[in-house]
């Protein structure tokens, strides 16, 4: 006969092992549990499992991040997505190579912004022009930058090589990629990979990463300029990672590239397309006007009164429009005097093979567009000294050149 | 019972004592094969990781021969030798597998997550069963005792692990489950056993619990199996290091054969 009491102790032993498992289990994190698949819930926990002992770094990046407080898991962003290459790896499969398509899939409407601005196709096609990109993708890109993808090469970039190319011009201009699975570009240029990160976006270093040096020193000019000064020596009292939408002066009380070019201060709307703002093409060797000019300038100066007086902004800006006008004289001066030597026969067709070449190519390209960025940007040494004082001299070198070279053909 | 006939059974190993050598021996060379696939996930980081499978193969092998050979002089030196060696073993690997994260960082997440700290003891479970094998004869109740009592922790760590195991697919399958509830009554029928006074029906009740464990244990082993076999990877290899653990399910008809083993001996010997 069987003793009801051992049946009893056995079971109720049993019953408390499991009730303490279940309550533990009801405690996990919905985030952990609550998945599309039993993938992601192990993508919570195990990829960091091998990570943190094969890429380490990663893994911290990621915990510290915004994704990581809102659940987000490593499977989330390096699942594969449509028209996605994809490789198994350690039972999970994942995208062979992640691009902005990945981070599309939640911020849709940022991609869709990135995409109207010249960060987007322009970039790329800047150095390599539009071979790379399919029909849909140029028309896309030509209606809000025309021109700017429907381009050969550049020809400096040609002439330079492929080693150059790939290392060199596109460790920035692949910020506008066009990638196999038929996205353009890539978020982590500005947020990096794992730490997926607003607040680094919003540094200004991230944007002098290649926004810096003579031909678009956008970097050196902040750091000259007050708001550099100011952000420079209260950086630490500010909330950099303040989320976009409910970001605030109080946040951000001096203002860095983002602040004034995408942000959403104090309700503004927060944008990915980086030329919104903008009211001239100052890259360009004559700067006209862009064809929002208005608009852009009025979302300027809508960001500038948030600390500026209106009055203040007006006499800003009619300054700096007066040293693109004054920059657009010099540099057409310069122009007139290269068509001139082309038409008389004194310059080959062949680019970048003649001193003079080089000369007018950093006339314009460095210290044309060096005082036109400072002039906006509050850079008044760039105005000058790196810019203005740059372009008389180079100006004065080129007419000796080409002095020298009429002189030279009118000898018999 | 009479003198000679005492010394009759102290003087001859009986069935129970060699069947337990074999479970040993066998468990030493699985352990072999569990512990390098285990390890192999991790790459090996660490050179002792090799330790625990360079021990287990050359202790299964040295077991099989000595054990079962005709050699008795070597047998207790063998005997004590791959024991302690085993539970020296188990009770390190335990401390190398607390520097994981958890122990860091007390979170469930990591608990789920880190290194199974209590596998290692499987070594120290196997190692103590040989030793006691070798102390105590199996027609005397501690033996039997003594094996439910072994086969009883063992049961709590397969409890535990196919807690951990499972929780980290969140139990998506609610049949994952099933391994957990029918350990936990394991544990309670084995711990319910230890204490209570003879009983041949409680004897059946926890025969049958195994039984079912048995079998849940096999369902488990082709679940995996056939997990493992659909999951997407690089290789073969790949599917079954990252995937599913396969063996892990074997614990469970491995545990019920040893706990029926120290119940069997129990029963006849009461």
């Amino acid at each position: 006969m069987m003793s009801f009491k051992s049946v009893f102790i056995s079971v109720f032993l049993g019953a408390v092992l499991i009730t303490v498992v279940l309550i533990l289990n009801a405690r996990r994190p919905a985030t952990e549990v609550d998945q599309p698949s039993a993938d992601f819930v192990r993508a919570t926990g195990k990829c960091a499992e091998c990570h943190r002992r094969e890429t380490s770094a990663v893994v911290h990046q990621f915990e510290r991040s915004e994704h990581a407080k809102h659940g987000v898991s490593c499977l989330d962003c390096h699942k594969a997505v449509e028209d996605q290459e994809t490789q198994a790896h350690r039972s999970f499969t994942i995208a062979k190579q992640l691009t902005a398509k990945n981070c599309s899939e939640c911020h849709t409407t940022e991609y869709t912004q990135f995409l109207r601005s010249r960060h987007a196709a322009p970039a790329w096609a800047a150095v390599l022009g539009a071979k790379d990109f399919t029909a849909e993708q140029i028309a896309f890109a030509e209606k809000y930058h025309k021109g700017a993808v429907e381009r050969p090469p550049n020809p400096l970039a040609m002439a330079e090589g492929k080693s150059a190319i790939d290392v060199g011009c596109l460790g920035c201009h692949d910020i506008g990629k066009p990638n196999p699975d038929g996205s353009i570009g890539t978020c982590t240029a500005c947020h990096a990979r794992h730490s997926s990160s607003v607040a680094l976006a919003r540094e200004p270093e991230t944007c002098g990463q290649c926004h810096m040096g003579p031909d678009h020193s956008q970097i050196e000019i902040y750091h000259e300029s007050k708001h550099g000064v100011l952000y420079n020596a209260q950086k630490s009292e500010m909330n950099l990672k303040a989320p976009p939408k409910a970001l605030t002066t109080a946040d951000m009380t001096v203002p860095t590239c983002v602040t004034c070019h995408l942000s959403g201060l104090d309700g503004l709307n927060v944008t990915h397309d980086t030329t919104e703002r903008l009211s001239y093409w100052l890259f360009a060797a004559i700067s006209e006007k862009r064809p929002t000019y208005q608009q852009g300038q009025d979302a300027m100066k809508e960001t500038c009164l948030k600390c500026h007086a209106s009055s203040q902004v007006e006499v800003y800006y009619k300054e700096a429009e007066g040293v693109v006008a004054d920059t657009n004289r010099k540099i057409s001066e310069a122009v007139a005097l290269m068509t001139s030597l082309r038409e008389d026969g004194l310059l080959t067709e062949t680019p970048f093979d003649e001193p003079i070449e080089f000369l007018y190519f950093d006339l314009w390209h460095y210290y044309g567009r060096t005082a036109k960025h400072g002039a906006f940007m509050g850079g008044a040494d760039f105005v000058q000294w790196h810019g203005n004082y740059e372009l008389l001299l180079k100006m004065t070198e080129m007419k000796k050149i080409a002095r020298e070279l009429r002189e030279n053909a009118a000898k018999p | 019972m009479p003198e000679n006939s005492e010394k009759t059974l102290r003087n001859r190993r009986g069935l129970a004592a060699r069947l337990l050598d074999f479970f040993v021996t066998a468990n030493l060379a699985f352990l072999a094969l569990d512990v390098f696939l285990a390890h192999s996930i991790n790459a090996f980081a660490h050179p002792a990781e090799w330790i625990p499978f360079y021990f287990s193969l050359g202790a299964s092998v040295l077991l099989a021969l000595i054990l079962f050979g005709k050699k008795r002089q070597w047998k207790e030196w063998c005997r004590f030798g791959v024991g302690w060696g085993a539970v020296c073993i188990g009770i390190s690997g335990m401390f190398f597998h607390l520097g994981s994260e958890f122990f860091s960082d007390l979170t469930l997440k990591n608990l789920v997550y880190t290194a199974p700290f209590v596998a290692p003891l499987a070594f120290t479970g196997v190692g103590l069963l040989l030793i006691m094998n070798g102390m105590i004869h199996d027609t005397d109740l501690e033996w039997a005792q003594w094996v439910v009592f072994m086969a009883g922790f063992g049961w709590c760590g397969n409890f535990i692990l196919s807690v951990f195991d499972h929780a980290q697919n969140g139990f998506f399958n609610p049949s994952e489950w099933l391994p957990v509830f029918t350990s936990a009554i394991a544990v309670g029928c084995l711990a319910t056993l230890f204490f209570v006074p003879y009983q041949p029906a409680f004897f059946r009740f926890c025969a049958v619990v195994l039984g079912i464990n048995f079998i849940v244990g096999i369902a488990g082993f082709f679940f995996h199996l056939t997990v493992d076999l659909q999951a997407s990877g690089g290789t073969q290899i790949d599917k079954f290091l990252y995937g599913a653990p396969l063996f892990a399910p074997l614990l469970f008809p491995n545990l019920s054969l040893l706990a029926l083993l120290g119940i069997w001996k129990m029963s006849t010997r009461n």
